[in-house]
């Protein structure tokens, strides 16, 4: 597996640049006589880089990158903690349209504060509330940026909140 | 020379302008404090602010950016000396020296001599940037598309080279980066490739959504999978640095060493900070009469270091200023923020806009001689803030990677794509895949695309036409040459070995240590 694991990447590379590079088909279809089409570009780029990654998956399977995957002395890969942060960061994105972006910023920062380490429950609720309006004043009442605002009747809360904090 | 003097008095007037001088010092101290807080590099930081620039004008805008970069670039030594965590890689070879200095007590000695060495270089860079960039611009207006073609790809190829272990991880990277670049709809035909029906992806990829993604949220990713991310490791210091202009003096050989090594490195599409301050430091090592001693708290290392740090911010904004070729990931923001205000950087800029391109001068030498003040403060002041828990920062930078690529077109859809490159940015890092060349492929790749094809229509498909141009068959016999020393260097380089920059967060960067 340790001869393995370093090709999986330059594989998957591989099978990405020949699988873009058959969809490059048509592109050329109108081209003028005598000149390059649209397709010529990314097919050189495609090519090169199928090549390297078939010249990596070689030199890989060799074993000459294992030692850098396969570190003996690399710190060991916190799964866990990296998967719950990224699951909260693809929850964060799809929850901002839906709940607004005050009340998924809180959530969030409270959530993401104690995946990073943080342990005072004050210091979290602290972060959360404070930076969420810190960020509202600077973004939406400083820069005018129309951040989302929720759908349905959060909609109407986000609004709410804003009237509040007098940011409209 | 008359000329430019005029143009920089004018420059200079501007610069002091209350909100311009505001700029720079906003973004000295901002660029400072990236620097030395954990996780937050000077590239991130000019990506962050990004989004406030959108309704600035663009001189305060690109001064507050030369503010951060030289800032940036400096604040990482005060975290490298005082706690040996560099801010930034670039920052390693000072954490190799003034750590050892600070243990031995000479910690004030070694802030002072960082400080002073970042200002004299960064100085010096500016004013070369001020008198030679002009005569330069001239010579680049006598490019054709071919010149630029051949320009680009020696940029892109010294990408593969320097500063990269792996000269096919590398390609890897930047080859991606290049298709990247290809996406959306096509300039000259007007059909769209790769855009599988997603009707965002007709205006093709932001390269801000990638730039926020794979540093911003990559990193925090990284650090995140690490082990324990709640704070940073501080040591209790109390040292007050002092501004040793006569220490200066018996190591004015190392800071003009690291100076020339900076701005000439630094003039190199595709080097940058990073690079300057290895070669410099490597330079150094080879010169001394007393090289046995690196390692253990050489100042003459340490100021070769930080010399050519902030030695290569000007050599840089040469390419991005006279060919608008951004000769590293900084300069390449920057130049997103040219051409959000609607202007294109190149030889045009000086004939064009010459009151705004130097005032960009002016506003380059003054950030970095109110480095020296800035510098000072923050190297007593930041050594407090070194104790913010991580938690907080990274949580705040994803919000703010939120914000800063939603602001793009006020589209969720970009936010997607930065999560998602935030994601790859993480996979990259823990498969030996650099980052930075995608960047520079991103950005590079739709310039080479364009030159390339316009250059075939002007001389009827004859590829030539590229080697019987003086200056472009040298671009390219340099870009070819790049490449070769990349392959061989990677055959010579035995298994188990890296030659790779180290990561300041994964592990001790002391050469004893390595």
């Amino acid at each position: 597996m340790t001869r393995l694991a370093p090709a999986l990447a330059p594989l998957a590379g591989l099978v990405l640049a020949l699988g873009l590079l058959a969809a490059t088909r048509g592109l050329d279809d109108l081209a003028r006589e005598g000149q390059l089409g649209p397709g010529f570009w990314p097919r050189l780029v495609l090519v090169g880089l199928a090549t390297v990654c078939a010249l990596r998956v070689v030199v890989a399977w060799r074993g000459a990158w294992a030692h850098r995957v396969a570190d003996p002395d690399a710190a060991p890969l916190a799964r866990g903690r990296l998967a719950i942060a990224v699951g909260l960061i693809l929850l964060y994105v799809i929850a901002v349209p839906v709940l607004g972006f005050p009340l998924a910023t809180a959530g969030f920062i409270a959530a993401f504060m104690i995946v990073a380490g943080a342990r005072q429950a004050r210091g979290v609720a602290a972060a959360a509330v404070g930076g969420t309006i810190g960020l509202l004043y600077l973004f939406v009442r400083v820069v005018y940026l129309p951040l989302p605002k929720g759908a349905g009747p959060l909609e109407a809360v986000t609004l709410s909140l804003y009237r509040l904090l007098g940011i409209f | 020379m008359a000329e430019s003097l005029a143009y920089l008095g004018v420059g200079f007037q501007n610069a002091f302008a209350p909100v311009n001088f505001l700029m720079v010092v906003l973004g000295l101290a901002i660029g400072i404090l990236a620097g030395v807080l954990p996780g937050i590099t000077m590239l991130n930081s000019i990506v962050l602010v990004l989004p406030f620039t959108y309704l600035m004008g663009i001189v305060p805008a690109l001064l507050l950016m030369i503010g951060i970069y030289c800032g940036g670039v400096f604040g990482g030594s005060i975290t490298a000396i005082l706690f040996n965590i560099p801010g930034d890689p670039m920052n390693v070879p000072t954490a190799w020296e003034g750590h050892p200095l600070n243990r031995q007590g000479r910690a004030r000695y070694a802030l002072g001599l960082a400080i002073m060495a970042s200002a004299i270089g960064g100085l010096a860079s500016a004013l070369c940037l001020a008198f030679f960039a002009p005569p330069f611009a001239r010579f680049a207006l006598s490019f054709s598309t071919v010149e630029f073609f051949s320009v680009v790809v020696f940029g892109l190829a010294s990408v593969s080279v320097l500063g990269h272990a792996s000269a096919t991880g590398a390609l890897i990277s930047l080859l991606a980066g290049m298709f990247l670049g290809t996406v959306g709809t096509e300039a000259q035909y007007g059909v769209e490739r790769f855009t599988f029906g997603v009707p965002f992806l007709r205006t093709g990829v932001d390269f801000v959504t990638v730039l926020i993604g794979l540093f911003a949220i990559g990193e925090i990713l990284d650090q995140l999978a690490g082990p324990s991310t709640q704070t940073a490791a501080v040591t209790k210091t109390r040292s007050v640095p002092r501004l040793p202009l006569l220490d200066l003096w018996p190591l004015r050989g190392s800071l003009i060493r690291g100076t020339a090594v900076g701005i000439a490195v630094g003039g190199l599409a595709g080097a940058g900070a990073t690079v300057s301050s290895f070669v410099a430091y490597g330079l150094e090592k080879q010169v001394s009469r007393d090289p046995e001693r690196f390692g253990k708290g050489h100042a003459g290392g340490l100021v070769a270091a930080e010399s050519a740090n902030n030695g290569s911010t000007g050599g840089a904004m040469i390419h991005l200023l006279t060919l608008g070729i951004p000769g590293s990931a900084a300069t390449a923001v920057m130049m997103g923020v040219f051409l959000i205000h609607g202007i294109q950087p190149g030889p045009l800029l000086f004939t064009r806009q010459p009151e705004q391109v130097y005032t960009l001068f002016a506003g380059m030498i003054l950030a970095n001689v109110l480095m020296i003040g800035l510098g000072f403060l923050a190297a007593v002041v930041f050594a407090a803030l070194m104790r913010v828990p991580a938690s907080i920062l990274n949580t705040l930078i994803v919000v703010f990677c939120f914000i800063g690529a939603f602001a793009l077109r006020n589209d969720m859809a970009d936010v997607w794509l930065t999560m998602l490159f935030g994601v790859l940015g993480f996979v990259m890092r823990r498969w030996d895949l650099p980052v930075p060349p995608m960047v520079m492929g991103i950005i590079l790749g739709p310039m080479a695309e364009q030159y390339f094809l316009t250059s075939m229509v002007s001389h009827g498909n004859d590829l030539s036409v590229f080697v019987t141009r003086p200056v472009s068959a040298v671009a390219l016999g340099l870009a070819a040459a790049a490449v070769a020393w990349a392959v061989w260097r990677s055959q010579r380089q035995p298994v188990g070995e890296t030659a790779e920059v180290p990561n300041p967060t994964k592990g001790s960067p002391t050469p004893g240590a390595r």
